[in-house]
């Protein structure tokens, strides 16, 4: 065994000591408060056991490990199903801007243990009403200078913007200038007067998103981070940073596996559901299509552990895998008839297809939209031309609204 | 087995790329569109000089000792430029039914050859509109062979014939010296190189590879290991027809801006490299779990998506070429005839979906 093999066994043993305490059949019931409490738990419990903060450096309180190492962890963990969907803004981007930017070194390794260890929380206040896929069409405004700053504006789509203590924000620092060109990046203190929280509920009853607003919230320089301007780039290296995320190919909704047992008691015109053709046929292709999603995430594992960078294509999973998740859901609800009627608000994506099926567009939007992902495969990856884009290098104040 | 190529396979992949680009004539090709019988004499000249068809034949007889995996790569270089013979995937199909055989004597004398590429074999298995029967209406008795087999691919020029038939005993695989003792009836093809031919048997003398249900077993082992080799040749196809879109959407102007900035276009060149990658990483896989207990599941996989890719992608890669995607000096079509008769070889997608299933659910349709 490899060094890798025997840490990811040990990871692996961890995490089945721990999940009679946390995992689904823990969290079974509890209301988001409770599931939010036993999070807080796990993460501290994690944290003690030295699998927090893989990628962080040591010195900043993490375990100063490759990606690769994350990425193993992070798939045992999701399979294990821990209560960790409230830390995961956290604990992804803002820490290692933070460890990045801020001058103030012994500050940010408190907040990064505190936020390792679920104590506090960090949200990623970048989309607002009229910029989500166009994020540098950002309204915010941040006014001021070396003086320090006033915020205003508002903010939306903020993941657990209610529970969070601090906040990265990317705003506008100057109107005159292209748009890209004039954004500025803080964080930000989440309980600073000025600042509304308001969670609102998604299409699939979760109460995970908030809108955020900002009124002349004062801001030091010292919580600026990157360059005046350069936030952009700020938030550009941001999500480079998360380029190796542990990926399903099953979309977080449930496996093919799953399919074929739901459906194994099931009949159709009388006959077995199992022998009728169309649906064999939904089970041959989208298990080719999972199989083949899943082999490029092995092919990539494996090219990180040989010290080579993972080919483009693992850009591909949340497209296709999420799409081939909400057609199945769909069809896994109408198979069932009068059963598939029925729905369990905040049941677990991976193993309730109503739950898989409502959130499903959710997936598709968030972290970059179907639209946006193919524009990035086709520029990125194809070379093709970018699209016309009439605000290209027009001062953001003389962009026709 | 690892499903990422080594150095020594990289390597592999870039030289046969070079050479098949050197020595691929695509005016040949389309003349051979018209003349029924006729295959690329260049491209299997290549293929016997360079080894490829010595790569998956054990090293006692002459061969490489190579695998799936070798031999996939060049099927995916070959398939990129709609390579003028089908004999690659079926000389390793009559490979695998020597192999699974255990005449000694049979091997000896055709295992050398083959490797050397001094015999060109087909795979005759289909009958009628059936890719595979549990028990063929070709029969055996008394060392001969009585009935028909439909659209061989490779069957015109083909000098061994690998035949599925019933024997009093059970199902068998035999080998028919072709020469006269059979008669082919030629299928003028959209696809001509592709050498298809009907075959008759009345009375043709054949030796037994295989009998019984070890002869069922080896007829889907050697199915699906040539459906892995198609899926290697029709996902590079798929990525080359792919490219010609992508460069053509970058070349071709209109309303003021290349049609690749529209994202009608760039959008769906991007679901083709989609799938494109997702064939290409079933078929790594598929070739690197030849001989394990998962391989028919990972071998239906990779046809599967291999098939979707290829034909996605002639169809939208004509398209998108708009009018010089239809004219035969473009030659596209090429890879849109190729789509179509690889789809048809070796199972359509239905049969490979019923067999996933079968796989995966244990419940037969």
């Amino acid at each position: 065994m490899t060094d890798l093999d025997v840490w990811q066994e040990r990871a692996r043993a961890w995490l089945a000591s721990v999940e009679p305490e946390f995992g689904l059949r823990a969290r079974a019931g509890l209301t988001q408060d409770e599931d939010l409490a036993l999070g807080r738990r796990y993460m501290a419990a994690k944290h003690e056991a030295g699998f927090s903060g893989i990628t962080i450096p040591i010195e900043f309180g993490g375990q100063g490990l490759s990606p690769l190492h994350k990425v193993l962890f992070d798939t045992l963990e999701a399979k294990a199903a821990m209560p960790i969907g409230y830390f995961g803004v956290s604990t992804a981007m803002p820490l290692p801007i933070l460890i990045r930017y801020c001058d103030d070194k012994a500050w940010v390794r408190e907040r990064v243990v505190a936020a390792l260890r679920g104590e506090e929380i960090w949200c990623q206040l970048f989309s607002e009403p009229a910029a989500g896929s166009d994020l540098a069409g950002l309204r915010t405004k941040a006014e001021g200078g070396e003086q320090g700053w006033t915020i205003n504006g508002q903010k939306l789509w903020t993941t657990f913007a209610q529970y969070s203590d601090y906040g990265i924000l990317i705003a506008r620092s100057d109107p005159t200038v292209p748009k890209h060109k004039g954004l500025t990046f803080f964080w930000v203190d989440m309980k600073a007067p000025g600042v509304t929280v308001r969670p609102f509920r998604l299409a699939n009853g979760d109460i995970q998103c908030n809108e955020v607003f900002f009124d002349d919230v004062a801001v030091a320089d010292s919580q600026r981070l990157g360059p005046i301007g350069g936030g952009f780039s700020v938030a550009m290296a941001t999500l480079m940073i998360e380029r190796y995320a542990a990926s399903d190919a099953d979309g977080f909704g449930p496996s093919i596996g799953a399919f074929v047992e739901m459906l194994r008691p099931l009949t159709i015109n009388g006959k077995p559901a199992l022998k009728d053709g169309r649906v064999r046929s939904v089970i041959a292709r989208n298990h080719a299509l999972r199989q083949g999603l899943d082999s490029i995430r092995r092919r990539a594992m494996l090219a990180m552990e040989a010290g080579m960078e993972p080919g483009p294509e693992g850009a591909l999973n949340k497209l296709f895998s999420v799409r081939s998740r909400q057609k199945l859901s769909e069809l896994a609800l109408d198979l069932q008839g009068s059963a598939g009627l029925a729905y369990t608000e905040g049941a677990y994506t991976k193993a309730d297809w109503a739950s898989s099926w409502i959130g499903a567009p959710t997936m598709r939007q968030a972290g970059g939209a179907d639209e946006m992902l193919l524009n990035t495969i086709a520029e990125k990856i194809l070379g093709l031309p970018q699209d016309h884009r009439p605000d290209k290098g027009v001062p953001f104040n003389q962009i026709p609204a | 087995m690892s499903i990422l190529y080594d150095e020594g396979q990289q390597a592999m992949a870039e030289e046969t790329r070079r050479v098949l680009a050197a020595r691929t004539d695509r005016a040949r090709q389309l003349e051979l569109l018209d003349r029924c019988g006729e295959w690329d004499e260049t491209f299997w000249t290549t293929a016997v000089d360079q080894g490829w068809t010595a790569l998956a034949v054990p090293e006692a007889f002459g061969g490489l000792g190579l695998g799936l995996i070798e031999l996939g790569l060049v099927a995916q270089e070959a398939g990129r430029v709609v390579s003028g013979a089908p004999f690659l995937t079926y000389g390793h199909g009559a490979v695998c039914a020597l192999l699974a055989s255990e005449d000694e004597g049979l091997q000896s004398t055709w295992l050398p050859r083959l490797a050397k590429g001094e015999v060109k074999a087909a795979v005759a298995f289909a009958e009628e509109s059936s890719p595979m029967q549990p028990h063929p209406s070709v029969e055996f008795r008394g060392g001969k062979l009585q009935g028909a087999k439909s659209g061989v691919a490779g069957g015109l020029a083909a000098d061994i014939v690998v035949v599925s038939a019933s024997a009093a005993e059970g199902p068998v695989l035999v080998l028919v010296e072709a020469g006269d003792v059979l008669e082919r009836r030629a299928i003028r093809s959209f696809d001509n190189s592709r050498l298809f031919a009907d075959m008759i048997f009345d009375g043709s003398p054949a030796r037994v590879l295989v009998s019984g249900d070890a002869a069922d077993e080896a007829a889907l082992d050697i199915q699906a290991q040539m459906a892995v080799l198609a899926a290697h040749e029709q996902a590079g196809g798929a990525e080359a027809a792919m490219q010609a879109a992508r460069d053509y959407a970058l070349e071709r102007r209109a309303f003021g801006q290349p049609i690749g900035a529209f994202q009608s276009i760039k959008h769906r060149i991007a679901e083709l490299y989609g799938l494109v990658e997702i064939a290409r990483a079933n078929c790594i896989h598929a070739a690197a779990r030849q001989g394990r207990g998962d391989f028919l599941e990972a071998a239906a996989c990779a046809r599967l998506s291999a098939i979707e890719a290829y034909d996605m992608a002639t169809r939208d890669a004509v398209q998108i070429h708009g009018g010089s995607g239809v004219t035969w000096d473009g030659g596209l079509h090429l890879h849109m005839r190729r789509a179509r008769s690889l789809a048809i070889e070796l199972g359509n997608a239905l049969f490979w979906e019923d067999l996933l299933a079968i796989e995966l659910t244990g419940v037969a349709a």
